[in-house]
């Protein structure tokens, strides 16, 4: 029989020499084949060598460990690396994937080794529903998924570009050619229209009102309606009103 | 019915505007009755009509002067009162008039002091009615400031809470220090002094990290040597990737400031700025100050932010804890670096804070 080949992704070097090390140690027959400094050379590698046993750091640059092994899951035994996560380990407990903890030890490091060599025997890679496992507990840790939204927005301010977190904007209003952008101490002009930013901004924070104006709910303080059907907005901490025309009106009715 | 602040009372203007008519209306027949038992007018059938004609155009009228005028002073409310009152008291009794079938030419010329009169009657009762709408708008109004004063303080309450968790959380990142003596232990077979060296840099960052959990302080110096231990850990972990400058102004070390402020900006720096990055990049330190702010700026050289980009979202707990300390004196700015990257400044008056620093 072939000798098992492996590869190490790891994106510290001192890391990935010590596991490479130890490894030869435990396991002199293994022969590694390559080892990447990051999710995307991993994926070559693996791609490149087909490897039996893949050791995968979880947190790398570019792509991550997790994401690594979902697309080579099929083709290679992968062993997640990981420092701390308490989360993660708990979900590779109940799905029966092989981990090590960093610092990896030595005893640690022989029972993997011994489990992958009587593994490697039995042709049955990890099974993609165990990672499926793994991958949907870790999911729902993440905070929140990330939208396409836009989140921040990039302004001129004297002689800098800053980025202003669209949660503390109040309001934005078209002005000629620019979009005046409110803030609570501050007004600066962004060449962006409004008809784009409505697109981009998320419906629920950020309300148009008006042609001309979108405003952030959270930052509403009450309207008033005139006898003409048109509505005041006033808002929080700060002075100005904003117009409602009729056909938003709707939007302040059932409150 | 008078100055609406809150949005439900003005957005349901017409429910509201039909509950004071009918409230009138019902003020109105109780003058009536009062002013028939004193045995004055021509019985309660013509008094009825008189005190319900004066008091809905009156209280009409107000209402109307109101949509009119927003935003006014309370002066310019009372002259605006006292106008719409004169004026639907006016009104009222020549509807009354009207109503009671009474010939109004003979009114005139018989008896001219009826019709001041009346609207002396009007002005006195609407004054009592308009006291009572008045002083039912200031409860309610006072009550829903009450409750917003409340929701306030139990919101800043909450965030004080959270932070002061996340700040024990963030004293020491259990990945940080695992990865960290990982990489010491492996250092003991090949770099026996390197070795050494982070466990130095790893001792002295666990030294301030956790000395700073008892005092309530820290100062700009000691934030600096804390910085330093960590990116010198990481300049280990990292090999060539990282490189950093500390750039701090001579008379701010001793500069008391909150503690973890710096860190999270540093935490930022690497995870964002360089750890995602294969080629690795510089982060710079930089404290200074004029007259009114001191600014501790960190930067990195990563991809920076994009508009939509989840990135740094890390760092909005900062800003709002500079708010409950230092209100609008607090600042957290977040600029593009140049070339590349991002710069993100703390800003923060001189001298003391509000107190506590939870």
């Amino acid at each position: 029989m072939e000798n098992t080949t492996a590869i190490i992704a790891e994106d510290e070097k001192e890391l990935r020499n010590h596991l490479r090390s130890q490894l030869l140690e435990i396991w002199p027959e293994l022969q590694i084949v390559g080892e990447a400094r990051n999710g995307k050379e991993a994926l070559e590698l693996i791609e490149r060598h087909g490897p039996d046993i893949a050791f995968l750091d979880i947190q790398m640059p570019g792509l991550s460990g997790m994401e690594v092994a979902r697309k080579v899951a099929r083709s290679c035994r992968v062993v997640f690396v990981t420092a701390y996560d308490e989360y993660a380990v708990k979900a590779f407990e109940n799905e029966v994937v092989d981990y090590l903890l960093k610092p990896v030890t030595r005893e640690r490091l022989g029972k993997t080794v011994s489990r992958l060599k009587s593994e490697i025997t039995s042709p049955d890679p990890l099974a993609l529903e165990a990672l499926q496992g793994v991958e949907r507990v870790l999911a729902g840790l993440t905070e929140h998924k990330s939208t396409n939204f836009l989140r921040w927005i990039r302004v001129q301010h004297e002689k800098s570009l800053q980025l202003i977190p669209v949660d503390e904007i109040y309001y934005f209003k078209s002005s000629d050619k620019y979009t005046v952008v409110r803030t609570e101490t501050n007004e600066h002009l962004i060449r962006k229209p409004i008809k784009e930013l409505i697109r981009e901004l998320d419906p629920h924070l950020f309300w148009q009102i008006h042609r001309g104006t979108v405003v952030n709910v959270t930052r509403i303080a009450g309207v008033s309606r005139s006898l003409t059907g048109k509505g005041a907005v006033r808002l929080k901490n700060i002075s100005d009103s904003l117009t409602v025309s009729q056909p938003y009106m709707h939007l302040f009715k059932q409150m | 019915m008078f100055s609406n602040t809150h949005m439900g009372h003005t957005v349901m203007g017409r429910k509201r505007f039909i509950k004071s008519l009918l409230i009138t209306a019902l003020f109105n027949t109780f003058i009536a009755l009062f002013l028939t038992q004193l045995e004055y007018g021509k019985g309660f059938a013509i008094n009825f009509i008189f005190s319900q004609c004066l008091g809905l155009s009156i209280c009409t009228s107000i209402m109307a002067g109101h949509l009119f005028l927003k935003n006014a002073t309370a002066l310019q409310h009372f002259f605006m009162i006292l106008i719409t009152m004169t004026l639907g008291a006016t009104f009222g009794s020549l509807l009354g008039i009207l109503f009671a079938g009474l010939p109004v030419t003979e009114i005139f010329q018989g008896r001219p002091a009826l019709l001041f009169q009346l609207i002396f009657i009007g002005i006195v009762f609407g004054s009592i009615i308009t006291y009572f709408f008045f002083s039912q708008e200031r409860i309610s109004q006072a009550r829903a400031e009450m409750q917003e004063e409340q929701i306030k303080r139990l919101d800043s309450e909450k965030i004080a809470l959270e932070t002061h968790l996340k700040m024990l959380q963030a004293q020491i990142e259990p990945h940080f220090l695992f990865n960290s003596l990982s990489t010491v232990l492996s250092l003991m077979e090949t770099d026996k002094e390197k070795a050494a060296r982070m466990l130095t840099d790893l001792t002295q960052y666990l030294r301030v990290s956790l000395s700073k959990t008892r005092a309530e302080n820290t100062t700009i110096g000691q934030e600096m040597e804390m910085a330093r231990a960590y990116l010198d850990i990481y300049k280990i972990r990292m090999g060539d990737r990282l490189q950093y400058h500390i750039q701090s102004e001579n008379g701010l070390k001793e500069k008391a400031i909150p503690p973890m402020l710096v860190q999270p900006l540093l935490e930022n720096a690497v995870k964002h700025g360089l750890e995602n990055n294969v080629e690795g990049g510089l982060i710079t330190i930089t404290t200074n100050s004029d007259h009114r702010k001191i600014r501790i700026a960190v930067a990195d050289t990563g991809k920076g932010l994009g508009e939509t980009s989840d990135a740094g979202f890390g760092l909005m707990n900062i800003r709002e804890r500079l708010h409950s300390l230092y209100g609008q004196e607090g600042k957290l700015i977040l600029e593009e670096n140049r070339p590349k990257g991002l710069k993100v400044t703390i800003e923060i008056p001189h001298g003391k804070h509000n107190g506590h620093y939870r």
